[in-house]
C-alpha cells in the first residue's frame, strides 16, 4: 500500500528530490532545441539541435555544461529526439561521433528513417555549397544512426530499471512525438514541436491525461491565435480552380516533405469531388520518394488517411503525374509542384521564369520565405518586375496567392494542452522572449500553474512528487476496500462570493469517500512507517481517547428576553421565577430555528443541541467558563453555558453571536 | 447418438449421489451436466435428477467455484426448461445465498433470479437494504454489476440516486463510469424534484469532467448535460444562468484529447436551447473578444470565472468543425442546427464556417453541413453572400448524389441577395444539369422554384440570353441542350412570380418551351399537370401582355414558399395547423395538392413550431419528413433510376429503424411507414418494367411476381393498420388502382378479367369514399374512374385496350403521405412453446393432433376474422377459425394459449407444419377461389410463419 506524500522527506535511493532542468538550447529563442533534465538521479537529453543562424561554435549547444570532463556516457542516461527537423537533431552526429557520446538514443521510426537524408542534405549544403569546414561526415551520420533505438507511438520503453519513456503523437511533421518520461514518482512531458489542430495529412497531437510534475513545451507562436484553416483552404482551392478553368497553369513551389503532401491531398480530394481532369504534376523524384515514405508510414498520418487506407492509400495520388521538362511550355492548364519552396533556384525557378509573365497563371507561396529568395520578393508587395540577376529582369504578371499552413500549434493550442494536462509546473522553450513572457503570465493567471521561460544555459529546479512506501494494517486495508462515502452540504459560512449570485443562495451538495482519510500514519519502533486504521491507534498506543471540547458561559439580559418572550411565548407572567427561567430555552429554540435555517436543531428540555454544540442554562454562581463575571444588573441577567467540539467551531460562534445579539440588539 | 445420452447421463448423475461423502462436483461432471441440460432431447427424468444433484451441491458445497458453476447450471436449467424455472427460483431464493459471505455469489444468484423473472417468473424483490449492503461489499466487479443492473431489481430511485452519487467517488474508474451512467438514467423529470439534489448531481458530474480516464469523462459529459438540462428547466428565473453555466462546462470539453469525449460534448451542446449571445459568439472566435476582457462580464458567468470561462469557450465550434475525426465534425455541424436559431448574428457567422465545411473530405460531414443549412433556410436564417457562392455551388458538382440533391433543396428555399449571385446560381444549376443529366427532373423543379422566388432576376436573365436561344434555334434546333431547357423553365417560372405585373419575356420563348413539354411536365408534376402546362404555355406564347392571374391554373391559391416563410410566426402557426390535419382546411383537393407541393419545404419549419407543442411526437414528425422525401424520389422511379431509388429507400428504412423505442402511438406509425416504404420499393421494381427503354427480355413471369408482391404489400398496408383517415385510405386505394392499371396495361397479362373486376371494385370503393367526404379525387383517380365506368357499362368482356390503361399511367404521381393521428398496427405473435428441431411434438398418424400455441394479438377488434393457417410440406393447407369472443375482451393486447387442432396428420415418422395467423381483408369483396371451411376472402398474414415439428409417438 502506498500513500502519497509531497515534500522534503529525504530518501537514500534518490539523492535529489527536485527536477533539474538545464536548457542548453531554444531558451528564449527559436532554434537548436536541447534540454537536459535531471530527475531522481537520471539525466535525459531532449533533442540535440543546431542553430542555422550561426556558423561558429554557437551553432551547437554548449555540451561542456553537461560534463566538464567530457565523459558524456556517465553524465547522460539517454538522448531522446522528438523529430527530424535540423533544429532538433542537427547536432546529434557531432555529439555522438565527435564528442563521443555512446549511450542510447531514442526516436520514433519515421524520424529514424527520415533523419539521415535530412542530415546528409544539410551536410552537403554546408560543405559543398558554402565550402565550410565539415562538422561531421556521411560516415558519422551512418554511425550515429546505428546507436538509435526506434520507438513507436504509445510504446512504453524501459530505458533502465527506473527510467521509463513513452512517445505520444505530436502532429507537426511525419514522426514527430512528445515524450513522457518517468523516473520513480517524478514524471514530465517534453513536447518538442507539436500541432494541436489536424491538417489533411497529419493528425493533431494526442496525449493521455497524465499526472505530471513538469511540462516542457515549445512556444513558437506564444501569442498568435490562428483562425480556422478551412477558409484559407477554400480560398486556395478557389484560386487554383479559377486559374485552371481559365486555362492557366498553377505553380506550387514546395519543399519535399509535409507541405507538398498536405496540398496535394487537398487538391486530389477537390479534383475527385469536382470531377476535374486537369493534370497535377510533381516535378522531381525527391517528392515522389517522400511520398513513398508517407505511404509506408501510414500509421503516423491523419485519421482520415488511416481510415481510407484500406481502400485507397491517400498518398497514391490518382491525378498526379511525373513532370517532364519539355512540358513547361506545353499548352493547356495544369498544376505543378516543384522544389525548392522559396523559388531560390532549381526547378521551381526555371518554371517560374517561363510562367510568371502570363496573367493566366498562378503562383502560390508559403507563409514564410527566407529573405533574399524570389519567394520573399514576391511576397513583399505588388512587384511587377523582379531582378533575377544583374542583367535579367522578369516581368511578373501572373497572379500570386499566399497560403500559410504552419505545422506549429498556436497560443490557444499551447493553453489547451497545458489545461488538459494540468501539470504542476510548466517550462517554455523554443520561442521569442517577449512573447514567452506574455504566455507565461497567461498560464499563471488563467490556469494557476507556475511557469518559467529560462534563457540558454540556465537551470530551473522544480520540486517533484515522491512516494514513500509504507506498511498498512489489515484493518486499514479492509476498511479501504469498502466504500465509505458521505454527503454534506457546505454550510453557509463557507460560501464564497462566487456561490452567491444575484443574492440567490446556491447550496452545494458534496460527496466524499474518505476511506483513506481514516488511516493514520505512524512510525513504529523499527522506524518503519505504517498506516493503521484510526480505531486501532488507541489500542496500539495503549492510550485513552480524549475529546476536546470548548466551553463558554455568557449572560443574556433578561429585560430584553422578556420583551422577546412576551411576543414569542404566550404564557409570560413571572419572568424571574424559576419556572419562567425554564421557558427561556424553548424561546431560544424558536429564535435559533428562525435564524438557522436548515441546521439540525434539537431541543431536549434541559439543553438545545445543534450538531455537537449544546447550550443550557447555567445555574452555578461561579462557572469556570464564565468570561464576564458580574453583569451590569445581576438579577436581570441569565447565564447560558455552552460547549462544542472543534469541528463545529464556526457554527458555535455563529449561534453565540445570535444569542448575544438578542441581548445587545435591543439594549 | 441420441440414444446413448440417457445412459451416460445417468452415470454422471449417479456418481456423486453414490458417494454422499463427496459433496462437491468436479468441473468435469459439471461440464457434462451442462451438456445434458442444454440438450433438448435429454429426458425429463434425467433433468429432474440433475436438478436434485445440483440442489444437493448448492446446499452442501462450500467451494465458491463449484457454487458459481452450480448457479450457472441452474440458470441454464431455468432457461432451457421453463417448467423448472419456478422451482429453481424458489431454491435459489430459499438457499439464502443473498445473505452469504460472498457478494459475488449473491450477485450471481440475483442474476439467476432476475433472468427467470424476465422470462415471466415472479419478480425479484431485492429490498433496498440488501442492495446497498451488496454494493458496499469489497468486490468491485459485483459493485459495478449491481449498479449496471439496478433497474432489474426495482430499487427505489432515491436509494439509487444515493448509490450512484456516492460511487462517483469510487477509486475504480469503471465503477465511476457506471455510476455516472446510472445518474444519467435517473435524470428524468419526476424522479428527482429537489433542487439541491439536482445541483448536487450536476456539480458532482462537473467534477468528474476532469477524470483521468477517457470513458469516465465521456460519461461525465453525458451526466453533466442531462442534469444541467434538468437545472435549466427547473426554474424560469435561473434558466439563463444555468444554461450559460452548462454551455461553458460543455465547451471546456470540446478540446479534450479523446474523440469520444469531444463527440459527446458537441452532441450535448446541440441540446441547449438558450444561451447568452456573447458566449455563443465567442464559440466562433479563438480570440477572447475585447468586450469580454474590457467589461469583465461573460454571459451570466460569475465575475471570478469570466476569464477562464471565456478561454474555454473561445473558438470551440471552430475547433469542432476542423477536428481530425469526422464524427466530431459531423456532431458539431449537427449541433449548429439548434444553436443558429438562438441568435441571428451567430447564425450569420456560423454560416461562413459552414460554407467552408462544404470543402470537407468526409461526405457525411458535407451532408450534415448542408442539412444544417437547409434547417437554417427554413428559418430564414440563411443569408447567402457572394463570397459563399463558389463553395456552395461547388456542392452541385459533387460526385455524390445526396450532396447534390441536398444542395438543390437549399436552393429551392434560399433568398439570393442580388442578381450576380442569382446568375451564379443559375449557372451552377445548369452546370449540374450538364454534368449529371440524371438529376434533370429535380433540377427543373429547382429552377422553377428559384425562378419564382426571384422573378425579377429571372426575367432580366431571360432577356439577356434570349439572343443566345434565338441563335440556338436558328441552326438545327438546339432545344435539347440542357442549357436551353433550363432557361425555358426559368422563363416560365419567372412569369408566374411576377403575377399581375406585365411581363416582357418574348412570347416566342413559350412556344419553344412547348417542344419540351414532356420533360418539363415530368419535373413539375407536383405543381401542374401536362394539360395545364400546355394551355399555359400556348396562352403565353400568344400574348405578350399576359398575366398569370388571368390564367386559371391549378395555381388558384398560390402560396409561394418564400412568401410564407418570410412572413411572421402567424403563418407558421397556420402551417402547423395544416400538418395536423392537412385536408380539413382546404375545400378542394386541387388546392390541397398545390398546397402540398408547396408545403414540403415548409414542413421542416413547421416541425419546429410543433416541437414546442408536442415533443413526444418527434417520431411522427421525422416520419412525415421521410414521407416527404419518398414523394421526392417519384421522378427517379419514373425515369428508371431504380438502383438509386432502392438505395435511398434503404437509407430511409435505416433511419426509421432508429425509432424503435417510442410512444405507443409512434410504434404503429413506424410500422406503417416501414410498410409504406416496402410498397414504394416494390412499386419502383415494378415500374422498371414499364419504362420505354426497357427491352422485354426479363420475361413476363418476373413482372407478374413483382406485381403480386406489390399487391400483397398493399393489402397489408391497407388492412393491417387501423386509425387511417379517409384521405390516407384514399391514397392507398389509389396505389391499388395503380397496381390494377399496371397489370392491365401489359398486353401479356393473362388474368385480365380478374384484374378488371378488381379495378372496378376498387374504383367503386374509391367513389364511395369520395361521396362521404368533400374530397376531390386526383387526376389519376378520376381518369381511372371514367375508364372503369366505360368498361362496366359496355358489355362484359368488351375489348379493354392495354394502351388505354397505359395512357392512364401518365396521370399518376406519388403523393405525400402525412401521418398525424394514431395509427395502430394489427399484428400477432405466435409461439409454440417447447418445440424446435430437437424437441418434437408427438402425434399419432391419421389422428388429429393439438398444437398448443401461445398467441398474442395486438389491436385486433372483434370484427376482424382471424384464421390459423397450417401448411404441410406438401403444401396442403388447413384453416382453423379463431373465435375472438373466446379470448379476453381487451382490444389492444390479447394474450392466450390455444390448442389448434390439426386433423390430417400424415402417415409419416415426422413432419413439419408451417403455422401462421391471418386476417380476412374486409375490403376485398371479390372472393378468391372458395375453399371448403376456409376463409371467405384473401388473408393478410399478421405474423411470421412458424415451423412446428412433429414426430410419431414412440419415435421419441
Amino acid at each position: 500500500m502506498k500513500a502519497r506524500q509531497r515534500g522534503s522527506q529525504k530518501e537514500r535511493k534518490f539523492p535529489s528530490m527536485a527536477i533539474e532542468c538545464l536548457v542548453l538550447g531554444a531558451g528564449q529563442q527559436v532554434g537548436k532545441s536541447c534540454v537536459v533534465v535531471s530527475m531522481n538521479g537520471k539525466r535525459i537529453m531532449f533533442d540535440c539541435g543546431m542553430d542555422m543562424a550561426y556558423h561558429d561554435h554557437r551553432r551547437h549547444p554548449d555540451f561542456s555544461r553537461i560534463s566538464e570532463s567530457g565523459d558524456f556516457d556517465k553524465a547522460l542516461t539517454c538522448i531522446v529526439i522528438t523529430h527530424f527537423h535540423l533544429d532538433h537533431i542537427g547536432a546529434l552526429p557531432y555529439f555522438t561521433e565527435v564528442c563521443g557520446y555512446r549511450g542510447p538514443i531514442y526516436m520514433t521510426y519515421p524520424t529514424k528513417a527520415l533523419a539521415p537524408s535530412m542530415l546528409e542534405d544539410y551536410r552537403k549544403v554546408m560543405v559543398e555549397r558554402r565550402g565550410e569546414e565539415e562538422q561531421f561526415t556521411s560516415e558519422h551520420i551512418v554511425e550515429c544512426m546505428k546507436k538509435v533505438i526506434a520507438v513507436d507511438v504509445k510504446q512504453t520503453v524501459q530505458v533502465d530499471k527506473d527510467l521509463m519513456i513513452r512517445a505520444y503523437y505530436a502532429g507537426h511533421v511525419l514522426g514527430a512525438a512528445m515524450f513522457y518520461t518517468k523516473v520513480g514518482d517524478s514524471a514530465i512531458v517534453y513536447t518538442g514541436d507539436y500541432n494541436m489542430t489536424p491538417d489533411r495529412h497529419l493528425g493533431a497531437a494526442q496525449i493521455d491525461r497524465l499526472q505530471l510534475d513538469l511540462l516542457i513545451t515549445e512556444s513558437t507562436y506564444a501569442t498568435t491565435i490562428r483562425d480556422s484553416k478551412y477558409s484559407r483552404e477554400a480560398e486556395f482551392l478557389k484560386a487554383v480552380h479559377k486559374c485552371v478553368l481559365g486555362g492557366g497553369k498553377v505553380l506550387i513551389p514546395t519543399f519535399a516533405l509535409g507541405r507538398a503532401q498536405e496540398l496535394c491531398i487537398l487538391l486530389e480530394d477537390y479534383w475527385e469531388r469536382m470531377n476535374l481532369k486537369i493534370p497535377i504534376y510533381f516535378s522531381s523524384g525527391l517528392t515522389m520518394q517522400a511520398n513513398m515514405y508517407y505511404k509506408m508510414l501510414i500509421s503516423w498520418t491523419s485519421q482520415k488517411v488511416k481510415e481510407t487506407y484500406s481502400t485507397r492509400n491517400a498518398f497514391d495520388f490518382k491525378h498526379v503525374l511525373n513532370f517532364d521538362r519539355s512540358m513547361i511550355s506545353a499548352p493547356g492548364p495544369c498544376v505543378l509542384f516543384a522544389t525548392p519552396g522559396w523559388i531560390s533556384g532549381g526547378f521551381s525557378l526555371e518554371v517560374f521564369k517561363q510562367w510568371a509573365p502570363s496573367e493566366m497563371n498562378l503562383i502560390t507561396l508559403p507563409g514564410y520565405c527566407a529573405a533574399g529568395t524570389i519567394g520573399h520578393k514576391l511576397m513583399s508587395g505588388k512587384r511587377t518586375k523582379i531582378d533575377l540577376d544583374k542583367d535579367t529582369q522578369l516581368d511578373v504578371r501572373c497572379q500570386i496567392h499566399q497560403l500559410s499552413f504552419s505545422p506549429h500549434t498556436d497560443a490557444k493550442g499551447i493553453m489547451d494542452l497545458v489545461k488538459f494536462l494540468s501539470p504542476k509546473h510548466v517550462i517554455l522553450v523554443h520561442g521569442e522572449k517577449p512573447k514567452m513572457a506574455t504566455l507565461k503570465g497567461r498560464i499563471y493567471s488563467e490556469l494557476g500553474i507556475r511557469c518559467d521561460d529560462p534563457a540558454n544555459n540556465e537551470t530551473v529546479c522544480i520540486p517533484s512528487t515522491h512516494h514513500v512506501e509504507v506498511g498498512a494494517s489489515n484493518t486499514f486495508i479492509r476498511s479501504s476496500l469498502n466504500p465509505n462515502f458521505n454527503f454534506s452540504k457546505i454550510s453557509s459560512e463557507d460560501e464564497s462570493d462566487s456561490r452567491l449570485k444575484d443574492g440567490k443562495f446556491m447550496p452545494w451538495l458534496q460527496v466524499k469517500d474518505e476511506r483513506a482519510a481514516e488511516g493514520i500514519l505512524v512510525e513504529e519502533k523499527s522506524k518503519r512507517a505504517k498506516i493503521v486504521h484510526q480505531d486501532e491507534l488507541l489500542l496500539m498506543l495503549g492510550e485513552k481517547k480524549h475529546d476536546i471540547r470548548f466551553a463558554y458561559c455568557f449572560p443574556i439580559n433578561t429585560d430584553n428576553l422578556e420583551d422577546t418572550k412576551s411576543t414569542d411565548v404566550s404564557s409570560s407572567s413571572n419572568a424571574l421565577s424559576m419556572s419562567g427561567r425554564c421557558s427561556w430555552l424553548p424561546m431560544l429554540y424558536i429564535k435559533l430555528s428562525d435564524e438557522l435555517s436548515g441546521g439540525n436543531i434539537q431541543y431536549f428540555g434541559e439543553q438545545i443541541q445543534v450538531e455537537s454544540f449544546s447550550v443550557s442554562l447555567c445555574l452555578k454562581d461561579r462557572c469556570p467558563y464564565r468570561i464576564v463575571d458580574s453583569p451590569p444588573n445581576k438579577c436581570e441577567a441569565v447565564f447560558f453555558c455552552c460547549t462544542w467540539s472543534i469541528a463545529d467551531e464556526k457554527l458555535a460562534w455563529k449561534i453565540i453571536s445570535i444569542l448575544e445579539n438578542l441581548d445587545y440588539g435591543t439594549c | 447418438m441420441d440414444r446413448d445420452l440417457p445412459s451416460s447421463c445417468e452415470q454422471s448423475i449417479r456418481s456423486p449421489s453414490e458417494n454422499p461423502a463427496e459433496d462437491s462436483l468436479s468441473p468435469e461432471t459439471l461440464a457434462s451436466l451442462r451438456s445434458l441440460v442444454i440438450t433438448p432431447s435429454t429426458p425429463d427424468t434425467a433433468i429432474s435428477s440433475i436438478f436434485q444433484t445440483l440442489t444437493r451441491s448448492l446446499q452442501l458445497s462450500r467451494d465458491p467455484l463449484v457454487l458459481h458453476h452450480t448457479l450457472k447450471l441452474f440458470s441454464d436449467l431455468a432457461s432451457h426448461r421453463p417448467s423448472l424455472s419456478s422451482s429453481v427460483s424458489e431454491l435459489v431464493r430459499s438457499h439464502a445465498l443473498l445473505s452469504s459471505d460472498s457478494t459475488r455469489l449473491a450477485a450471481e444468484s440475483l442474476d439467476v433470479l432476475a433472468s427467470i423473472a424476465e422470462r415471466g417468473g415472479t419478480p425479484v424483490d431485492l429490498d433496498d437494504r440488501s442492495f446497498v449492503s451488496l454494493c458496499f461489499g469489497p468486490s468491485v466487479s459485483v459493485r459495478s454489476w449491481l449498479l449496471r443492473n439496478a433497474e432489474r431489481f426495482r430499487i427505489g430511485p432515491h436509494v439509487l440516486l444515493t448509490m450512484f452519487l456516492g460511487f462517483t467517488r469510487d477509486p475504480y474508474p469503471y465503477v465511476r463510469k457506471t455510476a455516472l451512467d446510472g445518474l444519467v438514467g435517473l435524470s428524468k423529470p419526476g424522479v428527482v424534484e429537489d433542487l439541491d439534489m439536482i445541483q448536487g448531481c450536476y456539480c458532482r458530474a462537473v467534477e468528474l469532467l476532469l477524470d483521468t480516464e477517457d470513458y469516465v469523462r465521456s460519461a461525465a459529459v453525458r451526466a453533466v448535460s442531462a442534469w444541467g438540462l434538468m437545472l435549466v428547466a427547473f426554474n424560469l428565473e435561473t434558466k439563463l444562468y444555468w444554461s450559460d453555466n452548462l454551455f461553458v462546462k460543455l465547451c471546456s470539453m470540446g478540446r479534450d484529447m479523446s474523440m469520444e469525449v469531444r463527440v459527446e460534448a458537441f452532441d450535448a451542446l446541440g441540446k441547449i436551447e438558450i444561451v447568452s449571445a456573447d458566449i455563443l459568439l465567442q464559440t466562433l472566435s479563438k480570440r477572447v473578444s475585447g468586450t469580454t476582457k474590457g467589461m469583465g462580464s461573460f454571459g451570466q458567468c460569475p465575475a471570478a470565472e469570466v476569464e477562464s470561462s471565456a478561454s474555454s469557450v473561445a473558438g470551440v465550434l471552430v475547433h469542432g468543425l476542423e477536428d481530425e475525426f469526422y464524427e466530431v465534425r459531423k456532431s458539431t455541424c449537427h449541433s449548429l442546427r439548434t444553436l443558429t436559431i438562438i441568435s441571428a448574428e451567430f447564425s450569420e457567422k456560423a454560416l461562413n464556417l459552414l460554407m467552408d465545411v462544404l470543402n470537407d473530405d468526409s461526405m457525411y460531414v458535407r451532408l450534415q453541413a448542408l442539412e444544417t443549412m437547409l434547417h437554417m433556410a427554413t428559418y430564414g436564417l440563411l443569408k447567402v453572400q457572394g463570397t459563399h457562392m463558389h463553395m456552395f455551388l461547388g456542392s452541385l458538382m459533387d460526385g455524390n448524389m445526396s450532396i447534390r440533391s441536398a444542395t438543390r433543396k437549399i436552393l429551392k428555399l434560399v433568398k439570393l441577395p442580388n442578381i450576380e449571385t442569382f446568375k451564379l446560381s443559375v449557372d451552377g444549376i445548369i452546370d449540374n444539369l450538364e454534368r449529371h443529366p440524371q438529376d434533370e427532373a429535380d433540377i427543373f423543379s429547382v429552377l422553377f422554384h428559384i425562378g419564382r422566388n426571384h422573378g425579377k432576376f429571372g426575367m432580366s436573365i431571360i432577356n439577356e440570353v434570349f439572343k443566345e436561344m434565338e441563335l440556338a434555334s436558328e441552326g438545327k434546333l438546339g432545344f435539347d441542350t440542357a442549357r436551353v431547357a433550363a432557361l425555358l423553365i426559368l422563363a416560365i417560372s419567372a412569369l408566374l412570380s411576377q403575377g399581375q405585373h406585365a411581363c416582357n419575356i418574348p412570347p416566342i420563348i413559350f412556344s419553344y418551351a412547348v417542344t419540351l413539354l414532356g420533360r418539363i411536365s415530368v419535373a413539375l408534376t407536383d405543381i401542374m399537370n401536362q394539360d395545364a402546362l400546355l394551355a399555359y404555355l400556348s396562352q403565353c406564347s400568344r400574348s405578350t401582355r399576359f398575366s398569370a392571374m388571368e390564367f386559371n391554373l391549378r395555381e388558384d391559391k398560390p402560396r409561394l414558399p418564400a412568401v410564407t416563410i418570410a412572413s411572421s410566426s402567424h403563418s407558421s402557426n397556420e402551417i402547423n395547423g395544416t400538418v395536423g390535419s392537412p385536408f380539413q382546411q382546404g375545400e378542394d383537393v386541387a388546392a390541397n395538392l398545390q398546397y402540398q407541393a408547396m408545403r414540403e419545404p415548409m414542413e421542416v419549419a413547421s416541425s419546429h413550431v410543433g416541437y414546442h407543442l408536442e415533443v413526444q411526437d418527434e417520431v411522427i414528425r421525422s416520419m412525415n419528413l421521410i414521407f416527404a422525401k419518398v414523394k421526392d424520389i417519384w421522378p427517379l422511379i419514373q425515369s428508371g433510376f431504380t438502383n438509386e431509388v432502392l438505395r435511398v429507400l434503404r437509407s430511409f428504412k435505416e433511419e426509421l429503424a432508429t425509432f424503435t423505442s417510442g410512444s405507443l402511438r409512434s410504434v404503429g406509425a413506424v410500422a406503417f411507414a416501414l410498410q409504406y416504404l416496402r410498397v414504394v420499393k416494390q412499386l419502383a421494381k415494378v415500374w422498371e418494367h414499364f419504362l420505354p427503354a426497357r427491352k422485354l427480355c426479363s420475361g413476363m413471369g418476373e413482372l407478374d411476381i413483382a406485381l403480386g408482391k406489390l399487391e400483397t404489400r398493399l393489402r397489408e398496408l391497407k388492412s393491417r393498420f387501423t386509425g387511417l383517415s379517409l384521405e390516407q385510405e384514399l391514397q392507398i386505394l389509389e396505389l391499388l388502382l395503380l397496381t390494377c392499371t399496371l397489370r392491365l396495361s401489359k398486353v401479356e397479362s393473362y388474368c385480365q378479367v380478374a384484374s378488371l373486376k378488381k379495378l372496378s371494385m376498387t374504383a367503386s370503393h374509391v367513389e364511395s369514399i369520395l361521396k362521404l367526404g368533400s374530397i376531390e379525387p386526383s387526376n389519376f383517380m378520376s381518369e381511372v374512374g371514367k375508364l372503369s365506368y366505360l368498361t362496366r357499362t359496355s358489355s362484359f368482356g368488351a375489348p379493354c385496350d392495354p394502351f388505354l390503361f397505359k395512357e392512364l399511367l401518365k396521370y399518376f404521381s406519388l403523393e405525400q403521405f402525412v401521418v398525424f393521428g394514431r395509427i395502430d398496427h394489427i399484428k400477432a405473435e405466435l409461439v409454440v412453446p417447447d418445440n424446435d428441431s430437437e424437441n418434437h411434438l408427438p402425434f399419432v398418424p391419421r389422428l388429429p393432433v393439438g398444437i398448443p400455441c401461445e398467441i398474442t394479438l395486438h389491436n385486433i377488434c372483434s370484427e376482424n376474422k382471424l384464421w390459423v393457417r397450417m401448411t404441410m410440406d406438401d403444401e396442403s393447407t388447413q384453416f382453423v377459425f379463431l373465435d375472438l369472443d373466446l379470448f379476453g375482451s381487451s382490444d389492444e393486447v390479447r394474450k392466450f394459449t390455444y390448442v389448434v387442432p390439426f386433423y390430417r396428420t400424415p402417415c409419416a415418422f415426422s413432419f413439419t407444419l408451417r403455422i401462421c395467423i391471418g386476417m380476412e381483408c374486409s375490403f376485398e369483396d371479390v372472393p378468391p377461389v372458395k375453399r371448403y371451411g376456409g376463409p371467405d376472402r384473401e388473408l393478410t398474414f399478421l405474423c411470421q410463419e412458424k415451423e412446428v415439428h412433429l414426430s410419431m409417438v414412440g419415435e421419441h
